[in-house]
């Protein structure tokens, strides 16, 4: 860590051209941090707040957001959104989709429609709704909007089940 | 024909004649009076819908605080909004969709009509630039003042939006836009009112223009992008983004049509004041000259009597 701030310091220049592009985040993040923008549209969960990473539910599967990623732009699906803080703490959300944009600078902004804590689905309530989807599903026309709803509705409740940790069948 | 009309001519003098008469007495009292208890009603009214208002505006100011906040990233991906007053619109490519956010209701002020306003620079200037552009708008006031300037460019109405305005809302106008044809364009305009402060507030516009372009020119080269079709993605990711854009300029525009009509009852009911004021000078005057003849009248009535 002092190597790395002695080598900024050695080049403030070059720092300052990165700070430039930097348009995302208003500082930089401390080393081995990233800064997360987690956003809803009727509330702000988080705004730059320094965390070490973030595991994104991507469509095509999870992945890990660290200090210094890659450039990233993800679209979500249903499932399970995992913030590790500072302190080693780990948060766990359960967002309906939406997307993950990692800017450079080690800057990640989530903005999804709906996003619930995981300790506040109810286990129960999921195998209902999970339940009936599947009966939605099973009557509705195959190939039909119907179908094609009550799928997703089926999968959303899949994997709000499987973030539970219960058996989905 | 012509009888017909001096006819109605001389019944209407004839009945105005008496009328005047009457107003000269305890009728104009009574018609001031009558005057000054429906001025009273109608800023019992202007007060309560600014004390409404002001309990409202409130809950907008949060729902606009929580949507910067949701659209950073949409902002920082097509730019900030600009400030529509002094701007040439020369940025603006060949054929753009302008996207107004008006209010349902009236009796909040300009709100409406700076918008209309500022489309109609906005088409002058783009059709001075030998540009096209059509119309979209959201809003029943607002569909009312443009309807008159420019009927044949209104591509899609939509009004009697809910308020308060939510997300999911915000996606049903975005797929009505879209449904109209939006992505065919070569940007949407959105123009919206931004709030200040509960008295003032700023006409913007936002230019979206669709992710395209190849090799040099591709949009968001330095990102990688999950899934790997990046057109499906990019798709996906400019409707979220007119989503969200939209969201945010209906939020801004709902907290300065709050704000307005806020400041715009205050003024109201201040001047409701001042013609209740002068009505009640009027009143007590025709009043006092009333008892003023009447003591006269009795004055004289004695004095006659004792001689």
């Amino acid at each position: 860590m002092f190597a790395q701030l002695a080598r900024r310091a050695a080049r403030p220049a070059a720092t300052a051209a990165a700070a430039a592009r930097r348009q995302f985040a208003d500082a930089a993040p401390a080393a081995g941090l990233m800064k997360l923008n987690f956003n809803l549209p009727q509330e702000t969960l988080y705004d730059s707040v320094n965390v070490k990473s973030v595991i994104v539910p991507g469509a095509t599967g999870e992945y890990e957001v660290t200090a210094d990623h890659v450039p990233i732009v993800a679209e979500m699906k249903a499932g399970m959104l995992t913030i590790n803080h500072e302190d080693g703490e780990e948060e766990k959300y359960f967002v309906a989709g939406g997307f993950s944009l990692t800017h450079e600078g080690s800057a990640t902004d989530i903005v999804c429609p709906e996003a619930v804590k995981l300790d506040d689905i109810d286990g129960a309530a999921v195998t209902k709704n999970f339940e009936a989807a599947k009966a939605k599903a099973a009557s509705a026309e195959a190939g039909s909007i119907e179908a094609a709803e009550a799928m997703i509705e089926v999968e959303t409740n899949r994997s709000m089940g499987n973030a539970l940790g219960m058996a989905m069948a | 024909m012509l009888p017909r009309i001096a006819q109605h001519a001389t019944r209407a003098a004839a009945r105005a004649a008496p009328r005047s008469v009457i107003a000269r007495g305890m009728a104009t009292e009574k018609q001031i009076w009558n005057q000054i208890q429906s001025t009273k009603n109608i800023q019992k009214i202007t007060s309560s819908m600014k004390m409404v208002s002001a309990a409202k505006l409130k809950g907008d100011e949060g729902r606009r605080m929580t949507a910067i906040s949701f659209n950073n990233w949409a902002d920082a991906l097509n730019g900030p909004p600009q400030v529509v007053e002094d701007a040439t619109f020369e940025e603006l490519p060949q054929r753009s969709l302008i996207v107004t956010l008006q209010s349902d209701k009236g009796l909040c002020g300009g709100i409406n009509s700076f918008i209309t306003k500022s489309v109609k620079n906005c088409v002058a200037a783009l059709q001075k630039q030998g540009k096209e552009a059509d119309i979209a708008v959201i809003g029943d006031k607002g569909r009312g003042q443009l309807r008159r300037a420019y009927p044949e460019l209104i591509q899609v109405s939509m009004t009697e939006v809910m308020s308060p305005g939510n997300f999911t809302l915000a996606s049903a106008l975005a797929s009505e836009l879209i449904a109209a044809g939006a992505g065919d364009y070569d940007a949407v305009v959105l123009m919206y009112n931004s709030f200040k402060n509960a008295a003032t507030y700023t006409q913007m516009y936002k230019v979206i223009k669709p992710f395209s372009g190849e090799g040099e020119d591709e949009p968001l080269l330095a990102y990688e992008f999950e899934p790997d079709t990046k057109s499906e993605v990019l798709t996906d990711l400019q409707e979220y983004l007119l989503t969200s854009q939209i969201y945010h300029s209906w939020m801004d525009g709902a907290a300065a049509e709050q704000g307005s009509r806020m400041t715009a009852m205050e003024n109201a009911s201040k001047n409701a004041g001042e013609l209740i004021g002068s009505l009640t000078l009027k009143y007590n005057r025709a009043r006092q000259a009333r008892i003023t003849t009447e003591l006269i009248e009795i004055i004289s009535g004695a004095s006659a009597l004792e001689d």
